[in-house]
Formats: C-alpha cells, sequence, structure tokens
C-alpha cells in the first residue's frame, strides 16, 4: 500500500506513465520480432534447401550480400565426382518488375524446374514454376502489391504469369520470385554462367571429402557444407540488421530510463514531506530505496503487461499495412523484454533513490 | 538518570555570517511517568529543542542522552530503531500519509519497529477503539476533521507503546475543546502507562496538565 500510495496518484499520470513504458516496451519487443522474423525468413531459403554441399565463387561465402559468378560448364566436372548425386544449378538476379503499384525490385531465383532443386522451400498458393512463361512471388511481396495467382507481371522484356505464392522467402529488405533456369539465363543475357550450385550427396558421403576434392579439381570455386553455408548467411544477415536494431533498441531503453528517471524523481519530490515524516517516523535505513525500487518495478510491470497485450495486435496490423515486414513474436521475447525492463527500472532507481538522501525528517517540524 | 537528559546545550544558527542562538547553555531532564510542557512564543527555539533531543540535528555544543545514552553513540540505524520503537511523533500538521486510510497509517510505525503483524493490529485495534476513532479505520485522512486527525497521530505515537511521546504544538491546529481533549489522552497515558511526554506549545491553556511547564524565551528555559 505504501508502495502505491505515491505512484497511483494521480491516476492520469499514472495510466500516461504506464502507457509510456509500454511505448518503450513495445517498441523493443517489436525490434526482436522484426529481428527474429527476418533471421529466420533470410535464410529460411538456404536452411530447407535440402543441399548438402554449396559451390559458389571464390571469396563468395554467402548469397545474400555477396556476388558468385561460375560457369555452367562445371556441371558435368562436378557430376562425374563420386559421391556426388545431384547437381543443381541457380542463378540469382536482383531484378525490376513492373507491377500494378509501380516498379518493384526482387531477388530472381532460376533454378532448374525439372528437379525442383533450388526453388522455392514452401508454396502458399497456387503452383510451383510448370514451364518458362511462369513465375512464383514470395507472398508478402504479392500481398504488399495485391498480385495474386494468375497475373500477369512484366520483368524486363518478359510478361511472366504468377503460378503461385511462396513463403519463407522474404529477406526483408527484398524477396525471393522463383522462374525456370532457362528464363533466368534469357533475363540475365549469359547462359554460361550460374551463382551457385547445390550439390546432393550419395548417403554415407562425407562431405569434408568431396570439398577437398572438388576445391583440388576446379580452380575459381569456394565449396561449403550446408551447416557452413547456413552460418555464412545468417551471420551475413546479423551484421547488416543487427547493428540497427540494437541502436534502436538501445534508444528506446535510455528513454524508457530517463522517463523512469523523471517520473520516480518527480514523485518523491511530490511527497517529500511524507517521505520526511517516515524517515522521522524510524523508517529504516534500506526501506524509503526499496520503496523507490519497488514502484519502478510496478510501474515497469504494468507497462509490460500492457505491451505484452498489445504486441500481438500489433505485428498482425503492421504486417497487413506492410507484409514485408514480417515479425515474429514469443513468449521467450516477452520474458526477455521484461526482465530488460527491470534492469532497466533498477538503473532509473538511482537518480530518485539520491533525491530521499536530500530529504531530512527534520523538515517535518518546519 | 531521567528517559531523556539535556546538559548545557547551545544552538547557534549561522546566518550571513553572523551567529544567533536558538538555544543557549539549556540543561533538562525528564523522568519517567511525567509530562513536561514547553511553553514559549513563535521563534523561541522551542522545536529546535525538541528536535535536538530526538537526534534530528545535532547541537552547537552540549550532551544528549536518551534512554540512558549519549545520543551521539547510537548509529543511525540504531537510531532509527529506537524512533520507531521507544518514540512516539506527534506533529502540529499530523502528518498522516493522504494514502494511506486510517488503520494503515497507523500500522505503518509498527512495520518500522518490526512487531509482528498480528500483535501490532490487535494493539491498533484497541487504540482506535479507546480514541473512539475504531469506525474511521478505513477513512483516508482528507475525509476526517482536524480533531479527528490528531486522534489518528496520537494513536501512532502510541501503538508501538511508546516509552517517549514528543509532541510538536499539537493543539496548534485543533479549537480549545479539541486541544484538551487531546492533550487530556496524553495525560492519561503519562498517568496510567508511565509514559512520559514532551510537549512544546504556545498556549498557555494546557498548562495545568502539566507535572512541570517550562517557558522558553531567547533561547533560554526557565521553570515555572
Amino acid at each position: 500500500m505504501i508502495m502505491m500510495m505515491t505512484i497511483v496518484h494521480p491516476l492520469t499520470r499514472f495510466v500516461l506513465t504506464i502507457v509510456g513504458i509500454a511505448l518503450c516496451a513495445l517498441l523493443m519487443l517489436f525490434l526482436l520480432s522484426i529481428y527474429k522474423g527476418v533471421s529466420k525468413g533470410s535464410v529460411s531459403y538456404v536452411r530447407e534447401s535440402g543441399a548438402d554441399l554449396w559451390v559458389v565463387q571464390r571469396h563468395s561465402t554467402n548469397i545474400l550480400r555477396s556476388s558468385s559468378l561460375i560457369p555452367l560448364s562445371i556441371k558435368p566436372i562436378l557430376q562425374k565426382v563420386d559421391g556426388i548425386k545431384s547437381v543443381s544449378p541457380v542463378i540469382f538476379i536482383l531484378s525490376s518488375v513492373i507491377t500494378a503499384k509501380g516498379p518493384a525490385t526482387i531477388y530472381l531465383t532460376g533454378y532448374d524446374i525439372k528437379t525442383g532443386i533450388g526453388g522455392p522451400p514452401a508454396i502458399v498458393a497456387g503452383n510451383r514454376v510448370a514451364n518458362d512463361n511462369e513465375i512464383v512471388l514470395d507472398h508478402s511481396f504479392a500481398a504488399k502489391y495485391k498480385i495474386n495467382p494468375g497475373d500477369n507481371l512484366i520483368i524486363k522484356d518478359d510478361t511472366l504469369k504468377v503460378a503461385g505464392l511462396s513463403s519463407g522467402t522474404n529477406m526483408f529488405v527484398v524477396q525471393y520470385a522463383f522462374i525456370s533456369l532457362q528464363k533466368a539465363f534469357e533475363i540475365a543475357g549469359y547462359p554460361f554462367l550460374v551463382s551457385c550450385f547445390q550439390l546432393r550427396l550419395c548417403p554415407g558421403t562425407h562431405p569434408a571429402g568431396i570439398i577437398d576434392v572438388l576445391q583440388d579439381k576446379i580452380d575459381g570455386i569456394s565449396v561449403f557444407d550446408q551447416q557452413t553455408f547456413l552460418t555464412n548467411n545468417t551471420h551475413e544477415m546479423e551484421s547488416g540488421i543487427l547493428p540497427l536494431l540494437y541502436m534502436v533498441a538501445f534508444i528506446g531503453a535510455v528513454v524508457l530510463a530517463a522517463l523512469l528517471s523523471l517520473i520516480l524523481s518527480m514523485h518523491v519530490l511530490e511527497h517529500r514531506n511524507e517521505y520526511a515524516v517516515m524517515k522521522a517516523l524510524g523508517a529504516p535505513k534500506g526501506f524509503l530505496p526499496a520503496l523507490i525500487i519497488k514502484q519502478a518495478m510496478v510501474l515497469s510491470l504494468c507497462g509490460m503487461l500492457t505491451a505484452a497485450v498489445f504486441i500481438f495486435p500489433l505485428l498482425v496490423m503492421v504486417e497487413k499495412i506492410s507484409p514485408e515486414v514480417a515479425g515474429q513474436s514469443s513468449f521467450l521475447h516477452v520474458i526477455l523484454v521484461l526482465a530488460g525492463t527491470g534492469f532497466i527500472c533498477l538503473v532509473s532507481s538511482v537518480v530518485p533513490i539520491g533525491k530521499l538522501r536530500k530529504i531530512y525528517p527534520l523538515d517535518v517540524f518546519k | 538518570m531521567g528517559i531523556v537528559a539535556m546538559h548545557r546545550i547551545s544552538k547557534i544558527y549561522e546566518r550571513q555570517g553572523k551567529g544567533t542562538a536558538a538555544l543557549n547553555q539549556i540543561s533538562f531532564e525528564a523522568s519517567t511517568g511525567e509530562l513536561v510542557l514547553l511553553l514559549g512564543p513563535s521563534g523561541s527555539g522551542k522545536t529546535t529543542f525538541l528536535t535536538i533531543l530526538a537526534g534530528f540535528q545535532k547541537p552547537s555544543s552540549g550532551q544528549v542522552s536518551l534512554f540512558g545514552k549519549n545520543i551521539m553513540e547510537y548509529p543511525s540505524q540504531e537510531l532509527q530503531y529506537l524512533r520507531a520503537r521507544h518514540m512516539g511523533f506527534i506533529f502540529q500538521t499530523f502528518n498522516l500519509m493522504e494514502g494511506l486510510n486510517v488503520k494503515e497509517n497507523i500500522m505503518l510505525v509498527t512495520r518500522f519497529a518490526r512487531e509482528g503483524r498480528n500483535q501490532a493490529s490487535k494493539r491498533a485495534d484497541y487504540l482506535l477503539n479507546k480514541f473512539e476513532i475504531d469506525p474511521l479505520r478505513s477513512s483516508y485522512p482528507n475525509t476526517l476533521s482536524q480533531g479527528e486527525k490528531q486522534r489518528v497521530a496520537v494513536v501512532r505515537a502510541l501503538v508501538n507503546d511508546a516509552e517517549l511521546i514528543i509532541a510538536d504544538e499539537p493543539t496548534g491546529s485543533l479549537s480549545a475543546l479539541q486541544g484538551d481533549q487531546i492533550v487530556a489522552f496524553l495525560k492519561e497515558c503519562v498517568d496510567k502507562e508511565r509514559r512520559t511526554v514532551i510537549m512544546v506549545s504556545h498556549d498557555e491553556r494546557i498548562k495545568h496538565f502539566a507535572d512541570r511547564t517550562f517557558y522558553l524565551r531567547d533561547g533560554s528555559m526557565e521553570l515555572i
């Protein structure tokens, strides 16, 4: 009761404080959700490719932020290596498309539509690419530009029919789109170069042995096993987006700490006579600082609970407004932000606790 | 030695490089079971006297003894416990917590004194009943009359069975009748429960309740 008496009155300010804390917590939760959504979406193409080995141009380490061009002519050499079951060329082209809402950019992925290897990890609407005049779009890209299966899409001089929509193909800043390898060669204008080969190995074949063989046999390539390539791509994505998210989250945390510190300091100053009375009546040494910390905790808990209630509807709303911003929140995120908010509250209690020291029991007698 | 003793206490306030003596070489002692009244006009040093006696400020010179021990020898935590457990305070402006109801205001000091909750609650109920404010136990201070507020403040001062009650102008915000009732309550505590009350006031009307009355003028004290 003592803890609540100074923070709940006046009620309007209490509510506004909770809203402020909730917004800061919501910002942090939102950033975590975006991070998780982006990190999952960006590398799910690689993760779910089913490839055992990835062959790319030498010094290229990933497909997100590194260009790789290798000759298609090495395909027969790869196929002849013992232990390799299949060799699937894939070409990536960053390309402009014309939509009804204007030009947009997609990460065109040309793959062998007969084997399906290198194609979309999952289809959520329509069908896979069946011929050279069809394209599969990422579902968030399609939602953003209001494109449906059956619609036509103009890429350079070609008009392609949207065969279906895929999931797990949203890289946040750009989305995958899938076409046949033949069509990709036409669009790119160089039919003798691909971006990578996805290799599948015969059962029981050790990837490390194949990597050594391939790098000895073919100049100008790098070969990665699936796990290393996934790690490379994840690292690339994180190094691109994490500093930005960390900075915004840090600013949110500082704002929260400043807000709480200000509110709690104001409460202390407004109720200084009551604190002085408690000191005069014999409040033990740690009682009043503990009171401030409890107040900070109550405020942060109320703010966090409010944020936890609103984060999931917010993510749904954001995805409707901007489909490519696909966040994924979880109970763990809520716990993490709660712990972070609790820590910030402890930090923000320092200033108001300092103000307590300047309140003297003697003031009660004046 | 009495429950509280002051020996040759002086208090000089420095203002603009000039020293003003609020108390000048005062010696005083109060024993268990007496009501001591300190009268004096505004600015005579009455409140300074009380705050030095309770250890809220240090004298410029002299020595204060509280419960048989030099007040300077008490560690600050022990002094706080002493105030919560063995001393009760009554203020002119009551100083009740606006956000707490009557019972919570009273129970607050029992928390400071680390008393058992059940026992403290029983004692609070007894005093609420005795001071005829039991029906107000759930009321908040802003709904109480001045007289009711001061009765709550008195109960708060008594709830821990404090041996020493320090009252700073306890009748100052009350009507003559209400003031008399409060001082009569305190006198009853002194006579029946052997408590010590040290009260400062400028209200000479109440001196007939006191066992001893002192008059403070220009920093000097005399028994009247």
